[in-house]
């Protein structure tokens, strides 16, 4: 089931133990609870970070979602946590990142002596949420703001190739740690990308002509008035028609790469 | 040698700047001498971490499909090994709910 947590512990000699649900101390698998299947997308594509939030000495789970939102499960020792969790505040209102799927990554970032949290985001990037709060006290966090800014978007169905790629895309997923062992802290980054070729046989001009004519019929199939159901129903056939037509000339690859940001 | 890579990194203009917390330009990281890339629908996710107990980072990489994991071993000098697939019990750990 999506939106549980999964552990796999490991052992001294390195080896590791298969996937277990997490579960809370009420024995029940920890999940987001939520009241209905509209608030659904705050208990799926759950991302937890380990941290011991509140300072208490034991840790918790610092949690994203799908909505971009943040939950705290408080940590009771041992690995075991409280059923209920919190929703993550800031300047008064939930916490809440630029973009869907929320991706906490709990780190002093700016070196002020307290935890703060970055994030990915599906707008690719890297956001920050400072805590202000200073070393020991209870974290008073300020709400997101761009700490690494998302790269240029690429307009949909160009040709897009890995050696062109400069930098990350969307869906970013973060860590930061040091990773050149120069005492600062590092960003490392993990995106979703699509590469966009011809599909074979085709010379890149052959598929420049096939993806502008494509690109205006799209356009012509999604100018309606959405009221018109009859004229709906219509542009969905035409649409899925264009798409199946797409994949004669576009070859499509899906993949995600890891990126490197060094700290200055 | 050891910091070859890095250094190569480093001779990038400046990248970002805020709350006084500066980066270079992004390096898209290589193991084995290739560029690292996930399976198809791709969401690659990075952990950093000493896996193999060696008290040198290794990097993780998860992924969407089947909710696998790449295990790259930190070989030093900013080189990582091959990818392999992250075991658990002797099989590919695959961490479910993943669809």
């Amino acid at each position: 089931m999506a939106g549980l947590f999964q552990v796999l512990k490991g052992s001294a000699d390195g080896t590791f133990k298969k996937a277990a649900e997490l579960k809370g101390t009420d024995g029940e698998p920890l999940i987001i609870p939520i009241k209905d299947e509209k608030e659904q997308v705050q208990n799926i594509c759950t991302r937890p970070t380990a941290v011991d939030w509140d300072g208490d000495g034991k840790l918790d789970l610092v949690v994203g979602n799908f909505a971009g939102s943040f939950y705290l499960f408080h940590g009771e020792g041992k690995g075991q946590f409280a059923p209920k969790p919190e929703v993550l505040m800031a300047d008064a209102g939930p916490l809440q990142i630029k973009g869907v799927h929320s991706d906490p990554f709990v780190v002093d970032i700016d070196g002020d002596g307290d935890l703060d949290i970055v994030s990915g985001s599906s707008n690719g990037g890297v956001q920050w949420a400072e805590n202000t709060a200073g070393k020991g006290k209870k974290p008073e966090l300020k709400q997101f703001v761009a700490l690494i800014a998302p790269s240029a978007d690429v307009p949909y169905g160009q040709p897009v190739q890995e050696d062109n790629i400069k930098g990350p895309s969307n869906s970013t997923r973060v860590w930061v740690d040091d990773v050149n062992g120069d005492g600062k802290l590092d960003i490392l980054l993990g995106d979703n990308v699509t590469l966009v070729s011809p599909a074979k046989g085709l010379s890149l001009a052959e598929f420049k002509k096939k993806s502008d004519e494509w690109q205006k019929e799209f356009e012509q199939a999604t100018r309606i008035n959405a009221a018109d159901k009859e004229a709906a129903e219509k542009a969905s056939k035409r649409i899925n028609e264009l798409y199946a037509a797409r994949q004669k000339f576009v070859s499509e690859d899906r993949t995600g790469f890891i990126w490197l940001y060094l700290a200055r | 040698m050891r910091r070859t890579f890095w250094f190569a990194a480093s001779l990038l203009a400046c990248a970002s700047q805020v709350g006084g917390v500066e980066f270079e330009k992004p390096v898209r990281l290589t193991a084995g001498g290739n560029p690292i890339r996930v399976e198809s629908p791709g969401y690659a996710a990075p952990c950093w971490a000493d896996v193999d107990g060696d008290g040198v980072k290794d990097l993780l990489v998860g992924q969407f499909r089947q909710g696998k994991i790449h295990y790259f071993k930190n070989l030093g000098g900013g080189k990582l090994a091959s990818g392999e697939w992250l075991k658990a019990e002797g099989a590919t750990a695959e961490v479910p709910g993943v669809w």
